[in-house]
């Protein structure tokens, strides 16, 4: 046999085992056989030297070109063998077999409606602060403005503690409302104003719990409120408005709108009880709501009375405060009306699991 | 409080061309909330009409046409009060009255009264229509006077039979403690002390005034001769009497928040007119009026920029002037100032300049005021590491990732729950309920109230970050932030034990940046282990029957909790890596076996134990310099040293 036909002997055995492999496997050993350092190919290259002279450039040529073709019949081998492998996985795999999932708990709807509220707020730079949640009288009501016979501060509508009455604060109550925190943040303010020697500027969101003597389906004995308060010299209606407004559209979305309307709370005048368009109608009026409008709670510039228990002076400095109910404003939100408000508290996994 | 009206009924004092949506949406916009308006009958409508606490002058027929005259043309249309037809009368004298009245001028402010004789019969269809849409039941024409009365001109009044009253006196004084009457709903309450009762002089009472007549005076089917009585009271002790006994009536509700007294005598020639109609009254006596104390208003003064100031427009002088007088306020203007004289009906809510504004502002109508917000002045700092808020919504998200459910349980608890000497705990003087009495001084005790709520749950894991509260003398309680978490039932596929929750404070350890952590054994009868940062302590793992618990002081935790990171070179050595494996008594801790292992030469980098198998526990050490490639030998230096140590310490031996 001569060199040439020795070559092309060669390359069809190679080509019949390439085509025949169907294994990766097989195939690299297949390669290492023909071109690895002893493969036969190579072997073959070795012996062109024992040709004579005339004739190498042609049986080089040969060998050459057989070594690209089994280069190429490899690869190619090797892409079909992985195309097939992967379409055979691919057969086996059910995409619509369950994954499998790392845990995931749930937060607490309030724990979800506070975080967003804050978020909201701070935004426009009015920020969150946390007071006592057990009070003196003194917070909650007579720095207020609460004349002594004011029925909110009946038995049977704020909860007291046995604990030991104070002359100056009264008796030690649960906070009936986050308003408790106003004066204690005016006197925060006043302190610092006093150091730094600027103007009094509040900004604050006093989010906390709550207690209540009442329990019915729309109302628990715990519940939340988050108050804000911002005091400045030139603070108005019209700022009021804006901070409602962005949050209104914020909260519940940009199709909401909000009004405010005559109300009385002893701590604020004038006081405002805020509206905000159903969100099922959207302020058509339906069944839902008082003819497209739901209340969403008090809102007021802030009582001169209070300002001075604050001790700051209402002649130069105006403010706002507005007081809402977190489990109020998620009740409204669309999707989550709850029929029963206690099912909040009862701690109910069905339930808690749902959000 | 909640009122409701007919349309055709307010009409009668409103001449306007305002359709009833029209009037609801302009009262609601700038006074009282009409809640709905509805047909009533073939050609009428009621409104649903709540009104603030203190504007019981809107609590009246009256009251609110008086509103709407004002309000009305501001929304385009015309408005007009029409003058109430009324039977004028003289005053008597206490001597000639055919009653002794004597009244206690800290109780009762103004007593007016008449005598009259009456017919008793049936009232007229729209009486009983307009009683009826206001939630009355119309009983005669004697008594539904009292009430149309009430519901048309705001002030209660009452009716008793006259010649039941034998004694032919009243006197006005405070109830005794146990004292009892029967009212005219033939219910007998005890009285507190201090009701508002009038006396016949033989110490029985014949009315609880203010907020129910009694059966012994009121009229029957021969009632033939009446007193027509108003008194105003002293709000307070009406809402301690109505609330006290439960007795909700309108004329309860109405007195307790303060009638204008001026409106008494206003009110009785409008029932006389009544009577004379609807009773063929015949005037049996002159009008007496006991009023001490009359309503004197004081001029308020109210800059005329802060107005502006305060509204946030500005509101032209004129304007201002106008709305208050429409509101019958009367204005002087001043050079920088307005002197405003509020109506009697608004003596007791309008006090201040504030309260002025109010009137201009809600009038000017707050739809008309622009929104704008807060200017940014300033702004407090915020540092991240120091803000209580950011750690707690890191970590409740932390544990929300590792499959936690967070809860929220009452802060106050049973006695039961609270489970320690009730003294130590603050109470509640009036609590609503057993289950709600103390404020708690855990968390952990609460779960078991979550635990009970969900008894068909295998698998519970739970959290809280909540308050505790702790007595203190003559201070506030105070007030701990604790975290708390509970597991039961199966965590990846394994019975959830003490080691899992000891996992999760390391891991929340590990998030918030806090070094030194450490549990030691816990002292106190069951199975658990006190948990500390350094040398103080924060809390415990509890491992009970068949759930396991863990609760923090969640205010030390944030103390140490920081975002301070470090960097350190990246390694340019490769480390060696061994697994150790001892045999020690099980008495030698792993947390001590493994800071002996530590010091025994700094390039010990890192050790672990990598599992426990009867004696043998299996350390993984890793060696590492930072300048050079470890040598067999050098690490085998310090391999002997270690076992060295930990036979003198622990007795310890390596496993062969």
């Amino acid at each position: 046999m001569n060199m040439e036909e020795t070559l092309i002997k060669i390359k069809n055995e190679a080509l019949s085992l390439i085509l025949e492999t169907s294994e990766q496997a097989q195939l690299e050993e297949i390669k290492l056989q023909f071109l690895g350092r002893n493969g036969k190919l190579t072997l073959a290259f070795k012996d062109l030297t024992k040709l004579p002279i005339e004739k190498r450039p042609e049986v080089g040529k040969l060998a050459n070109e057989i070594k690209i073709i089994l280069e190429e019949a490899i690869d190619d081998r090797k892409k079909l063998l992985k195309e097939h492998a992967s379409q055979k996985e691919r057969a086996n795999l059910d995409v619509t077999n369950p994954g499998i999932k790392p845990l995931l708990g749930h937060l607490h709807l309030i724990t979800q409606a506070i975080s967003e509220i804050t978020s909201i707020f701070e935004k426009i730079g009015i920020t969150r602060v946390r007071y006592p949640e057990i009070e003196w009288d003194y917070y909650a009501f007579t720095a207020l403005n609460f004349p002594e016979n004011h029925p909110a501060r009946d038995d049977w509508e704020t909860f007291f503690t046995t604990e030991e009455t104070n002359s100056k604060f009264g008796q030690i109550i649960l906070t009936p409302h986050t308003s408790s925190g106003q004066v204690r943040e005016m006197e925060k303010a006043v302190k610092l104003s006093q150091k730094t020697g600027d103007p009094i500027s509040i900004r604050m969101l006093n989010i906390a719990k709550c207690y209540r003597r009442q329990s019915d389906v729309s109302h628990t004995q715990m519940f939340h409120q988050f108050e804000g308060l911002v005091v400045g010299e030139n603070i108005s209606i019209v700022h009021l408005k804006g901070v409602l407004d962005y949050f209104v559209k914020s909260y519940f979305g940009e199709k909401r709108q909000s009004r405010i309307r005559p109300y009385h709370f002893q701590f604020t005048e004038p006081s405002f009880e805020v509206d905000v368009t159903c969100g099922v109608c959207l302020g058509k009026g339906c069944k839902l709501c008082k003819a497209g409008w739901l209340e969403m709670g008090g809102a007021g510039m802030v009582h001169p009375n209070v300002l001075k228990y604050g001790g700051i002076d209402p002649k130069k400095y105006t403010g706002f405060a507005f007081g809402w109910g977190v489990e109020r404003v998620l009740m409204m939100k669309e999707g989550i009306e709850i029929d029963d408000l206690r099912l909040l508290y009862s701690n109910k996994l069905e339930f808690l699991e749902q959000f | 409080m909640d009122i409701k009206i007919l349309d055709s009924h307010l009409r009668e004092h409103l001449q306007t061309t305002a359709k009833p949506k029209e009037i609801a949406k302009a009262l609601s916009l700038s006074s009282a909330s009409i809640e709905r308006v509805e047909p009533f009958g073939k050609n009428d409508f009621v409104y649903s009409i709540e009104v603030t606490t203190n504007r019981p002058d809107m609590v009246s027929v009256r009251g609110l046409a008086r509103e709407a005259a004002a309000i009305l043309p501001r929304f385009g249309f015309s408005a007009k009060l029409i003058t109430l037809p009324v039977v004028k009368t003289k005053k008597a004298s206490p001597s000639t009255f055919p009653i002794s009245i004597k009244n206690d001028k800290t109780l009762v402010r103004r007593v007016l009264g008449i005598v009259l004789e009456v017919e008793k019969k049936e009232s007229p269809q729209f009486i009983k229509d307009r009683l009826e849409a206001a939630g009355i039941r119309s009983l005669n024409n004697l008594i539904d006077i009292t009430n149309y009365v009430m519901l048309e001109i705001g002030h209660p009044c009452h009716v008793f039979d006259f010649d039941r009253l034998t004694t032919k006196k009243l006197i006005i004084r405070p109830s005794k403690k146990g004292e009892k009457v029967v009212t005219l709903d033939n219910k007998e309450h005890i009285l507190m002390g201090g009701d508002i009762v009038a006396d016949n002089g033989k110490g029985e009472i014949v009315d609880l005034l203010g907020v129910m007549g009694t059966a012994n005076s009121v009229v029957t089917d021969n009632t033939k001769k009446i007193l027509f009585f108003f008194d105003n009271n002293d709000p307070w002790k009406i809402r301690k009497t109505s609330m006290g006994l439960a007795i909700r009536t309108d004329a309860a509700a109405l007195n307790e928040k303060g009638v204008d007294p001026e409106l008494a005598l206003v009110a009785l020639e409008r029932g006389i007119k009544l009577y004379k109609e609807l009773a063929d009254a015949k005037l049996a006596s002159d009008v007496l009026d006991i009023y001490e104390d009359k309503v004197k208003p004081t001029p308020i003064t109210v800059d005329i920029e802060k107005i502006s100031k305060v509204i946030g427009v500005t509101i032209p002088t004129k304007e201002a002037v106008d709305i208050l007088t429409s509101l019958s306020f009367t204005v002087v203007k001043q050079e920088k100032t307005l002197k405003v004289t509020p109506p009697s009906w608004r003596v007791q809510d309008v006090s201040m300049e504030e309260d002025v504004i109010e009137e201009v502002a809600r009038i000017y109508g707050y739809h008309n005021i622009p929104t704008e917000l807060p200017p940014f002045t300033k702004a407090a700092f915020y540092h991240q590491t120091e803000n209580p808020f950011y750690w707690e919504e890191k970590v409740k998200n932390a544990f929300k990732f590792w499959g936690f459910t967070e809860v929220y349980t009452y802060s106050m608890v049973s006695a039961s729950i609270l489970d320690m000497p009730l003294e130590q705990a603050v109470a509640l003087k009036n609590p609503l309920d057993e289950e709600h009495v103390y404020m708690r001084k855990n968390l952990a005790n609460s779960f078991e109230t979550v635990l009970n709520e969900n008894r068909g749950a295998d698998n519970v894991q739970i959290f809280e970050l909540a308050n505790v509260y702790q007595k203190q003398a003559k201070e506030l309680p105070k007030e701990t932030q604790k975290l708390a978490f509970l597991l039961k039932g199966k965590i990846n596929g394994e019975k959830a034990n003490y080691f899992h929750a000891k996992g999760f404070l390391e891991q929340l350890a590990t998030e918030c940046n806090i070094k030194h952590i450490k549990f030691e054994e816990y002292l106190e009868g069951g199975v658990g282990a006190y948990v500390l940062i350094g040398h103080e302590q924060l809390g415990e793992i509890l491992v009970k029957h068949n759930y396991v618990i863990a609760e923090i002081n969640f205010e030390i935790w944030l103390q140490h909790a920081n975002n301070k990171k470090v960097y350190k070179p990246l390694a340019k050595y490769p480390p060696v890596i061994e697994d150790l494996a001892i045999i020690a008594d099980a008495k030698a801790k792993t947390a001590e076996i493994i800071r002996v292992i530590k010091e025994q030469n700094p390039i010990i980098a890192d050790v672990s134990l990598l599992d426990q198998f009867e004696e043998t526990r299996t350390f993984h050490i890793v060696y590492q310099h930072a300048d050079k490639n470890l040598t067999t030998e050098e690490v085998s230096k310090i391999r002997e040293q270690i076992i060295t140590a930990l036979s003198t310490k622990f007795g310890a031996r390596l496993k062969e």
